[in-house]
């Protein structure tokens, strides 16, 4: 096994031991700080060896594979489990477990108010997820992807349950798995396509263009599942009553990206469908407006940051159909960073002020210096702000994007980052800045050391990260040269713009409610596409679930019940034959004795 | 000792039970430790036999044969093929786990453990006999016990007399625990009715004067005799793998017995009918069984998307398990008419899977029950706080359920789906796929009524944590289920040879063509892609 392997293998299945021994050990689990101790220790050996891993791909372009038989059928092996290592699953697996880890260590002071059974348990769901994340990342093939896939699912469904008591976690939990799992059906199909096509599950196959198409856009349903897209984006709004941290790092940074990651992956499978892909325009540049258009009007600030996701998404999303892989991924990292930095400063506020909403903090600056700076510099990214690694990861999208299907994604991408300026000004001047809203703001503080660290750490990313786009390009084999065009100069100009905007309409204590934003909010409030699925879930799939059952139950079963008593019924009315009386029996004897012999001689 | 090892593996459980018998009425724990000797021996036995297969040999090993009526060519003879191993150790854990799960019964301990034993004991049996007669009878003892077991020990409940067929409740009160063990029992015993009339004309037809299977596998029938027969053996067996639509004994009979019995019912007897089916009816009936797969995975189709439909709607606990239990055995058949190497072996582990599965989920109902005095599930809800080791189990078991890569009902069905989708059925695997994702609604609804929400009701001041041989089961069954979910190859591997030497038999093999196709991919890297087209 070589080095590169086993540095991957290290940092796969140390979380997963930590997870079997946490789930095997209730008394050290439940007794909390041994558990968090453990998980986050597993964590550093994980990230460790991810960077060591990253700094050995520097400079290489080949790939590393290590496979085991997994699935034996007809005497030959049909699924393989292993390791894939290359620039992009190295990484992808730095980055994954470095935010891992931040949000672990920020976690230790966030959740420290928990009794000790439910900060073990938190942590040991945390241990599953990284174990499954990184299955997913270091997987040789589609399979292995899809079983990592379903296992970040199940971990996601636990954290966004984590507070069951509460009956609208229980029920977002209960919505992502079902919505993500209905996806999921798509991404089943294309390995069973894929399989009986080239009996493999390699993604790097040649396929006829109508079987490429159907394989793809089945991978592709299972892509708008779980990274969010327009329609089946309704599950990530309502997955934010799992703990923050946990929205910080699956539903922003990791678990939501892997439908990009899978697309990545897949590329030699998407190359081969140019309706794929344009689909994948469409509804990319699509979700990324309608999901920011939505986020103006949040007044929660997860939800405002969740909708910001779902946009951010729908970026990358556009660059893979445009065919500009790079960029999607690029955006995927340097998002991965300054995503889970503003969910973990806003953890941090909300952990002072004890509300999610913006209306209620106000002023947080002052009180709050550094979560200030880092949400700030974080929304800056977001925004595009030239420097920062946003803007060098959404530029490389737009310039992706740019040519395809007469600019009009272009377009929408171009006013969606206008908008994500806006509404990233918005919360941040409302919610930092300005007089303080309510008794809490007044006295909110910083955080302890555990909480700030992280914000350190990933705040720097978040500006510096952008600086990195050459040797993440060579990692990936492609070349990259920055150059500051006027496409850069107008996204540049967009992003400053909504920020000015924001400040004219809510700076200093201002509250302004124009006309288009209470169109926007009368829209959101709507919630026509969840009252869509609704309607399908209770007046479609219930209705037909009962209807069923009472067919089993009194026509199907009805039928067996009414045999038995047409049975004993014939036996009731066949009884009074028996009377009992010796005449009667002697005068059947005679009538049959009677008939025999009539019988015989008239025969 | 491994020459006799599959007849002690039988006859452990039938010895104790006839132990048993003579044990005092008021010994209960030497009842109930002979009862877990036995089960162990058996356990420990089917994973020796399990270690001691030789895969790459394949075929028919440790055979033991000794006459029983040599007249007709009756012989009590047992041998380990590829299957027998996987299935042997299925119904050893769920005895085992069982046996604990009964461990604080109250009620005729005696009559209770002896006809469990005795139950267990058949289907043993079932699994490695290689005389068609034996195999019969091994069936008839598995099954009948039921009967009593449900009849006396079971629990009964109200249904509301309405539909098109009311009258039936002028009679009998449907619901009532008699009511569901004399109908699980007449239904099985029609069905035993028309297998029975099947094997007398496989053997007066073979002409061989012998009930061994190797040689009735050998006999050539005529094809019509074949085609009638088949679906004698299908659905004889069929209703017993509760084949739509002779599957409504099993949701009021699952949901009437008592713990355990659900358990080793659901769990391994149900896979009884589906194992006939396959080794039975395909396998001595190639050409019936080709004629007829159409119309077996079509309604297998029904079984899958009809049972989770209807799981979905139940308000008592048990019943959504034990439609589950109708859903999940469509899976089974459905990989079985695929008639291929996947579905087959899809088929097979899916028995195990859903056979652990099962057993756990009625396990973890039983102690709910226990508990809660009530089955019905929306009265319930936030149990979690109280038992959350039993809501973190009852979660592993709806996940397996579901089909949830890591588990081993994943396996399973991928295996069965990719079977059905090879051949160009899909038509079945649509609904099957669906079928997957309606089970994860039903039960994820369930896992969110039960354990999830605010804590539970002042009703509920009974509800505590599961303690001492109550984890037995939820333990050996949960470890089971990742274990085969994660290295799925300790079943597989043998389930393998085991299927393609019957299929040979079923699937005519034209001349060498497939034998080249099966070998050439012995070694194919997923990454190369070396034998895409």
């Amino acid at each position: 096994m070589s080095r590169p392997i086993t540095l991957a293998l290290v940092a796969t299945l140390t979380p997963a031991l930590v997870a079997l021994f946490l789930a095997a050990t209730p008394f050290i689990r439940r007794r909390g700080a041994p558990a968090a101790a453990l998980t986050v220790l597993g964590s550093v050996v994980s990230f460790g060896a991810a960077v060591m891993l990253l700094l050995s791909r520097l400079g290489q372009t080949g790939t590393e594979l290590f496979t085991v038989p997994w699935i034996r059928s007809s005497a030959r092996v049909i699924a393989e489990a292993g390791v894939h290592v290359d620039g992009v699953s190295a990484s992808m697996l730095a980055v994954v477990c470095f935010v891992a880890l931040c949000v672990q260590v920020f976690s230790l002071g966030y959740m420290h108010d928990e009794p000790p059974a439910d900060f073990g348990r938190y942590f040991t769901y945390h241990a599953l997820f990284l174990f499954s994340m990184n299955v997913l990342v270091i997987a040789p093939n589609l399979l292995q992807l899809f079983v990592g896939w379903e296992l970040v699912g199940v971990t996601s469904y636990l954290l966004i349950g984590f507070y069951y008591k509460k009956p609208s976690a229980a029920h977002a939990a209960v919505k992502a798995f079902w919505v993500t799992k209905f996806a999921d059906m798509g991404i089943l199909f294309a390995l069973l396509s894929l399989f009986v096509a080239t009996g493999t599950f390699a993604w790097n196959v040649k396929l006829e263009p109508a079987v490429a198409t159907a394989v793809t856009m089945l991978l592709f349903l299972g892509v708008v599942g779980k990274s969010a897209q327009f329609p089946l984006h309704v599950w990530l709004p309502d997955a934010m009553e799992g703990p923050t941290p946990v929205s910080a790092l699956l539903h922003a940074a990791t678990m939501v990206a892997a439908g990009v990651f899978l697309v990545v992956r897949a590329d030699p499978l998407f190359v081969q469908s140019p309706t794929t892909r344009t689909v994948m325009l469409v509804l990319g540049a699509v979700t990324a407006l309608f999901a920011a258009l939505l986020a103006l009007v949040q007044t929660d600030i997860k939800k405002v940051l969740a909708y910001s996701t779902c946009s951010q998404l729908g970026y990358m999303v556009a660059a893979l159909g445009a065919g500009s892989v790079l960029a999607g991924f690029f955006h995927l990292t340097t998002h991965a960073f300054f995503k889970a930095l503003l969910f973990l400063a806003a953890g941090s506020a909300i952990h002072a002020v004890h509300s999610n909403e913006i209306g209620k903090m106000g002023g947080l600056f002052k009180k709050m210096p550094l979560t200030g700076a880092a949400f700030a510099i974080g929304a800056l990214a977001l925004a595009g702000v030239p420097g920062l690694s946003g803007f060098f990861s959404k530029d490389l999208v737009l310039e992706g994007v740019e040519h395809k299907l007469h600019h009009v994604p272009y377009v929408i991408l171009l006013a969606t980052a206008f908008l994500t300026a806006f509404y990233m000004g918005k919360v941040v001047f409302v919610a930092f800045f300005g007089p303080p809203s309510s008794e809490q703001a007044k006295h909110a503080h910083e955080p302890g050391w555990s909480m700030k660290l992280p914000l350190v750490a990933l705040a720097v990313l978040a500006v510096v990260a952008g600086y990195f786009a050459a040797p993440f390009a060579r990692l990936y084999g492609e070349p990259y040269h920055f150059h500051f065009g006027v496409g850069a100069a107008v996204a540049a100009a967009l992003g400053l713009g909504g920020i000015a905007l924001a400040w004219t309409m809510f700076g200093g204590g201002k509250r302004e409610n124009p006309q288009v934003m209470v169109t926007v909010e009368r829209i959101a409030q709507s919630r026509a596409v969840n009252r869509l699925y609704e309607f399908g879930y209770r007046r479609v799939t219930l209705a037909m679930a009962d209807a069923f059952a009472w067919f089993d139950r009194y026509v199907i079963d009805g039928m067996i019940n009414w045999l038995g008593y047409f049975t004993i019924d014939a036996g009731r009315r066949a009884r009074p034959m028996q009377t009992g009386f010796a005449p009667d029996y002697v005068l059947a004897v005679v009538v049959g004795a009677v008939s025999l012999a009539a019988w015989a001689v008239l025969r | 000792m491994s020459s006799h090892l599959l007849s002690i593996i039988v006859g452990a459980p039938a010895l104790a039970a006839l132990i048993v018998i003579f044990l005092p009425e008021n010994g209960k724990l030497a009842i109930r430790v002979t009862s877990l000797i036995a089960a162990t021996i058996s356990l420990i036995g089917s994973i020796v036999a399990l270690r001691g297969y030789d895969k790459v040999a394949g075929g028919q090993q440790m055979v033991e044969s000794y006459p029983l009526i040599p007249s007709l060519g009756v012989h009590l003879s047992f041998a380990l093929d590829g299957w027998g191993g996987p299935l042997l150790l299925l119904t050893g854990v769920i005895i085992f786990a069982g046996v604990l799960a009964s461990w604080t019964l109250k009620t005729r301990d005696k009559e209770y453990f002896a006809l469990l034993l005795i139950l267990v004991a058949g289907v043993f049996g079932v699994f490695v006999t290689q005389d068609l007669l034996v195999f019969f009878l091994f069936y008839e003892i598995a099954v009948l016990p039921m009967y009593l077991l449900i009849g006396i020990w079971g629990a009964s409940h109200a249904v509301p007399r309405a539909g098109p067929f009311a009258r039936a409740w002028d009679f009998f009160k449907v619901g009532d625990k008699q009511y569901a063990a004399m109908k699980l029992t007449l239904m099985l015993l029609v069905g035993s009715a028309a297998i029975l009339v099947a094997i007398f004309a496989l053997y007066l037809k073979a002409g061989v004067n012998s009930f061994d299977l190797g040689l009735l596998q050998k006999a050539k029938y005529d094809t019509d005799l074949q085609i009638i027969l088949f679906p004698l053996l299908w659905l004889g067996f069929g209703s017993l793998a509760g084949v739509f639509p002779f599957h409504t004994w099993s949701p009021d009979g699952h949901a009437s017995a008592p713990t355990a019995v659900s358990m080793l019912h659901a769990g391994v007897l149900m896979k009884l009918g589906a194992f006939g089916v396959m080794r039975v009816g395909m396998v001595l009936l190639p050409e019936g069984a080709r004629f007829w797969v159409p119309v077996v995975g079509a309604v297998a189709a029904i079984n899958v998307l009809y049972g989770a439909y209807c799981a979905m709607s139940q308000t008592d606990l048990k019943y959504i398990i034990a439609y589950s239990s109708v859903s999940h055995m469509g899976v089974v058949m459905l990989g079985a008419a695929t008639l291929t190497p996947e579905g087959w072996n899809g088929a097979v582990f899916q028995m195990v899977a859903h056979g652990i599965m099962t057993g756990m989920f009625f396990a973890l109902v039983g102690l709910v029950y226990e508990r809660a005095h009530t089955r019905a599930v929306p009265k319930m809800g936030g149990f979690a706080t109280v038992m959350p080791g039993v809501a973190a189990f009852f979660t592993l078991a709806c996940m397996s359920s579901l089909g949830l890569p890591g588990t081993a009902g994943f396996v399973s069905e991928f295996l069965v789906f990719l079977g059905a989708w090879k051949a160009g059925h899909y038509l079945w695997a649509i609904p099957g796929v669906l079928g997957a994702f309606v089970t994860a609604i039903y039960v994820l609804k369930a896992t969110r009524a039960i354990f999830w929400g605010p804590g539970p009701s002042h009703d509920f001041h009974d509800l505590s944590e599961a303690k001492g041989t109550e984890w037995a089961a939820p333990i050996v069954l949960g470890v089971c289920l990742l274990l085969f979910g994660l290295w799925p190859r300790v079943l597989l591997d043998h389930i393998d040879p085991g299927s393609g030497m019957y299929l040979n038999k079923v699937v005519k093999a034209p001349a060498p063509a497939p034998a080249v196709h099966l070998t050439s991919g012995a070694s194919p890297l997923s990454l190369t892609g070396g034998n895409a087209p």
